[in-house]
């Protein structure tokens, strides 16, 4: 046992010494990867780069990889494909796009295949759908479902770039074109639904965002009920948010997907309103 | 003379005719059987070939032909090929000792049976374990051109079979036997032990101690591990059609123990076809595929200079293989996350009720809707809540803890039916429909009820908590119309395949009703098949999770009055055949060389016995030699009690531990003792084995011991203390399923350490 880790440990330093940082049977290839920015290249590297086995350096101005590797263990396409699948494109493979959307926003970089809409889940599609009959308030329902769905996928990001055009599409609102009651309670509730908005965009921390998504959707649903309906929406409660509190927000749907908890409790709650 | 005609033309029409494209006519294949050498892993292992391919070659007929195929064997030992899910006579269908007997080593044996049905099917060997080491292939169906069922835009489209199946290097006797004697090493290989100091790291101490509680093993969703999963026998390949931008893929899983995820990286997938049976076209974004379940689905390609990968990934989450259907770069899809083992521990703790019954809580599960697993997905439920470690995701919610708290007051069955939790849509049985009206002739009908049952610690799956051996056949009458209950009781997903017969399953789609010949039902579900009883003979029923098969989960359906298979010469032979596999005795072995003696034990055991020797032997006198032997016997159907009666040597030299007087004030020398014994001994919550023994001479003992308390991945802690005043406590060190490192302390031979290996 002894005189085996002794060897071992002998094996080792004089592999690492002979090897440092090198590989057997070694090849080298190049690849076309794309990508934008040093935190690509740094990406990029270690995805494809493994000790022993494969290396990779890849130039920013070009987008093409070298990569080294030993024809034994390994080949140029399965280092592509690791690459990939840390959400870089190449020549044999490209990223998956949830993998592609998760790349830090200096990362996305322009993809050769037509990306399909920006968020692949289809939510933003199912957004355009609805509320064909276009009010004055349609650009701000949408953007505030667009929103909403933001928050039930607990991304931050998107939330707080949903909110800035919400916050644009009230800013759009021509007082105006807004008639009897509707128009009461668009003077009584803009300027509070504007510091909301404001709010929401201007953080990425999300149980912030969805405190201000409280009282917004309070407004919005004092503005909707005062005016003319485009389509049926569903005013819905969750019992648990704000330590027992509860929160409120507008649905599309009747079912439930929860913008306070996400998937963490994404059926919590129900609807107790229905405006049509 | 008519007949010799046949047989002489017969080879020279098998080469004009395999070709083909005519229906009604006879189809031919011959299927050479061999051992061979394979390579999937960097290590040459044994399995089995036919005509030189793994898998073993398509058959491809059409509806009308009638089949021939020669199955030469030139293995070594006896093989079977079953057509499954075929509409065939009894004595074609392939299973030895119950509708033929083996064909032996040299034998060339001719099945050949009318082709009555359309659809994706395949076969396989129904021998022992032979499925596991290459015996399984496609076979399909195909529909005739003029049939008025044709479906324009499905049935025309390109076709591309594929089979999905398993490797491991161990041999499948080796993995089963790994099975019985429960050996965590599986778990370790997936990195699923869910010991107690991952528990602790996870925030999951509180769980881990209830499943203990409850006699709980680590939960997981499948039991063994795989090096490689494979599509076709290989990964990666790429199938391009050469017109249009739509393919059906014909799927099988051939799998011996391994369920499949499915999901398409170009879109969704339409599924046409479940089990060779047409559905109404379905598009979902994943299909979980049963163990030998067939789908049909078809998936199109967006952009025709793109291959999309289509990928399945094993239910367990550890590998995949990959298709790539198109031309060009490759599109890849992301792989499924990691279970969170220990969601699903909270969640089988919540649903096992101290009697090793389960509680659905009133929920009426069935065909799949509601998804307990779901908590393990990420994909669904979200990350992983962990205290340490980096967060992906850059919005993360805070205070998560806050939700889990307090969701009991919300619908319990939404929060198991992924298809709301989440935009992921995955096909369940409810959604199958089928294009026709699938209501059984009129007849009487006839209600049996099974409950699916049986435990993990031991490894033994029963139909209620009766293996095959021990059951009688069900008798069923032609022309009857038979509806099964079945309620799954036991912890494991079981897909229950009839033989000869699709069923219905009532889903909820009325006289559109899916036929189907697996269903794969899961724990708590309880799911009405029906079929219409119309041709004679042993049908096979049964678990198609090969080692649950083994172990004897399954029963025969027999008609009333049939003719006797003129195939089984000597019945009472063929029967006690069938039911050696689920009374075969497995065994194991293992000896600790201490520097204080040797600790060892070895053990024969199958569903209901088991047969053990422990021996403690010393270096010298001093530290003497004992052993013990039981003969015990499994009683329930969790199997925590065992009744056993044995036999005690020992002898030793006045000793370190000078104890001769037990608890109970009866004296006991240890110095020289000859003493048979009866006792029991009982699995308490916790896993504590609780023995009370009584020796011929009165005297009584009383021992609790705990083997195998998982510490941390590879550190196993054990214990045993008796009224005799002995006591011992180990941790051991797991090397591999044969080595591990051993230190213990023991009463009468003091400390040691030591290298256990075992088998």
């Amino acid at each position: 046992m002894k005189s085996r880790s002794y060897i071992m440990t002998g094996l080792f330093l004089l592999l690492s010494i002979s090897l440092s940082a090198q590989l057997s049977n070694t090849k080298t290839e190049t690849a076309k990867v794309f990508g934008n920015c040093g935190m690509c290249e740094d990406k990029i590297e270690t995805a494809g780069t493994e000790k022993k086995v494969s290396e990779v350096s890849w130039n920013k101005d070009t987008k093409t990889a070298t990569i080294s590797y030993d024809s034994k263990q390994t080949s140029k396409d399965a280092v592509l494909k690791k690459i990939a699948l840390a959400g870089y494109d190449n020549e044999a493979y490209l990223a998956p796009d949830d993998v592609y959307q998760k790349l830090p926003a200096c990362c996305h970089y322009a993809r050769n295949k037509e990306t399909p809409a920006e968020n692949a889940s289809g939510h933003d599609h199912n957004a355009m759908a609805v509320a064909q009959d276009s009010g004055p308030l349609k650009q701000v329902t949408d953007s505030y479902f667009e929103l909403k769905d933001a928050l039930v996928q607990s991304s931050g990001e998107l939330a707080s770039k949903k909110a800035k055009s919400f916050y644009d599409a009230l800013a759009a609102i021509k007082m105006e074109s807004l008639k009897g009651e509707s128009h009461d309670a668009w003077m009584k509730v803009n300027g509070q639904l504007k510091e909301d908005a404001e709010h929401i965009s201007e953080t990425k921390d999300i149980s912030h965002q969805r405190d201000h998504f409280n009282s917004l959707s309070k407004s919005m649903y004092a503005l909707l009920k005062a005016s003319p309906a485009q389509a049926t929406i569903y005013y819905q409660h969750c019992p648990m948010f704000n330590d027992g509190k509860g929160g409120n927000w507008l649905s599309k749907e009747n079912g439930i997907k929860n913008p306070f908890y996400g998937s963490q409790m994404l059926t919590c709650g129900k609807t107790v309103e229905t405006l049509k | 003379m008519k007949l010799s005609l046949i047989k002489f033309i017969l080879p020279v029409l098998l080469f004009l005719l395999a070709q083909d494209v005519f229906a009604q006519k006879t189809v031919t294949y011959h299927l050479y059987v061999r051992d061979t050498i394979v390579n999937f892993t960097g290590k040459q292992k044994h399995a089995i070939a036919v005509n030189g391919q793994i898998p073993m070659p398509t058959l491809t007929f059409t509806q009308g032909d009638t089949a021939v195929i020669y199955v030469h064997n030139e293995l070594k030992e006896s093989t079977s090929l079953h057509w499954h899910g075929v509409f065939l006579p009894n004595q074609e269908d392939g299973v030895p000792y119950l509708t033929q007997m083996p064909i032996e080593p040299g034998e060339v044996y001719t099945y050949r049976f009318p082709i009555i049905q359309h659809g994706t099917h395949w076969y396989h060997s129904h021998s022992e374990l032979q499925e596991q080491i290459g015996m399984y292939g496609s076979m399909i169906l195909k529909k005739r051109d003029n049939d008025p069922i044709f479906r324009k835009g499905i049935d025309d489209l390109p076709t591309v079979p594929l089979i999905l199946s398993e490797w491991t290097d161990y041999k499948p006797h080796n993995v089963e036997r790994m099975l019985h004697i429960a050996t965590d090493w599986f778990a370790m290989r997936k990195d699923a032990v869910q010991s107690y100091g991952e528990a602790i790291k996870a925030g999951h101490f509180k769980t881990k101690l209830g499943n203990e509680w409850k006699r709980m093993l680590a939960m997981d969703v499948s039991d063994v591990y795989y090096d490689k999963f494979l599509v076709n026998g290989n990964a990666d390949r790429i199938f391009s059609p050469k017109e249009g931008n739509r393919v059906r893929l014909r799927i099988s899983n051939a799998g011996a123990s391994t369920n499949f995820w499915l999901r398409y990286a170009g879109g969704k997938i339409t599924v046409v076809a479940n089990d060779g049976n047409d559905v109404e076209p379905v598009e979902v974004d994943r299909v979980l595929i049963a163990v030998s379940e067939t789908y049909d689905v078809v998936v199109s390609i967006p952009d025709n200079k793109i291959a999309y990968e289509f990928m399945a990934t094993s239910e367990d989450r550890i590998g995949s293989s990959s298709v790539y259907i198109g031309d060009g770069v490759r599109q890849l899809i992301s792989p499924l996350p990691r279970l969170k083992y220990f969601e699903g521990m909270k969640m089988m703790n919540d649903m096992m009720k101290m009697n090793g019954d389960l509680d659905d809580m009133g929920m009426n599960m069935s065909l799949n809707q509601m998804d307990m697993n779901v908590v393990m997905y990420p994909e669904i439920t979200g990350p992983a809540n962990k205290k340490k470690g980096k967060m992906d995701h850059a919005g993360m919610d805070g205070d998560s803890n806050r939700g889990h708290d307090m969701h009991g007051g919300h619908s319990m069955e939404d929060q198991y039916n992924s298809n709301k939790l989440s935009d992921i849509v995955t096909l369940n049985y409810a959604m199958l429909r089928s294009p026709e009206n699938t209501s059984l002739p009129e007849g009487p009908v006839r209600e049996l009820r099974f409950e699916l049952t049986g435990n993990m610690n031991r490894y033994v799956w029963s139909l209620d908590n009766q293996v095959l051996s021990e059951a009688d056949k069900i008798l069923i009458k032609k022309g009857e119309n038979v509806r099964i209950i079945m309620f799954n009781n036991s912890m494991m997903r079981h897909p229950m395949h009839l033989h000869g017969h699709d069923f219905r399953v009532l889903n909820g789609q009325g006289v559109n009703a899916p036929l189907k010949n697996i269903i794969d039902i899961m724990p708590m579900e309880t799911d009405t098949l029906e079929f219409h009883a119309n041709v004679y003979g042993d049908w096979f029923f049964h678990c198609h999770i090969l080692y649950h098969m083994m172990s004897g989960m399954g029963k025969v359906f027999t008609y009333d009055n049939q003719p006797k298979n003129p195939l089984i010469k000597k019945s009472s032979y063929a029967r006690r055949k069938l039911f050696s596999d689920d009374r075969a005795f497995h065994f194991m072995a293992e000896n600790d060389f201490a520097t204080n003696g040797n600790d060892g034990m070895f053990m024969l055991q199958n569903t209901r016995w088991s047969i053990g020797t422990e021996w403690r032997l010393g270096y010298n006198d001093m530290h003497g030699y004992e052993t013990e032997t039981h003969i015990g016997r499994y009683i329930g159907r969790m199997q925590w009690l065992m009744v056993f009666a044995g036999f005690d040597w020992r002898y030793r030299k006045e000793g370190i531990d000078s104890h001769e007087e037990n608890l109970f004030g009866q004296t006991n020398s240890k110095d020289d003792r000859a003493q048979f014994t009866l006792g029991f001994a009982y699995t308490l919550p916790m896993l504590v084995e609780f023995q009370t023994e009584v020796f011929q001479n009165g005297n009584v003992r009383i021992q609790l011991m705990r083997e195998d308390i998982p510490i941390t991945k590879r550190i196993r802690m054990g214990f045993m203390v008796n009224s005799d005043v002995e006591y011992m406590a180990e941790l051991r060190y797991i090397f591999n399923p044969y080595v591990a490192l051993r230190t213990h302390y023991d009463s009468d031979m003091g400390f040691g350490v030591g290298l256990n290996i075992g088998y």
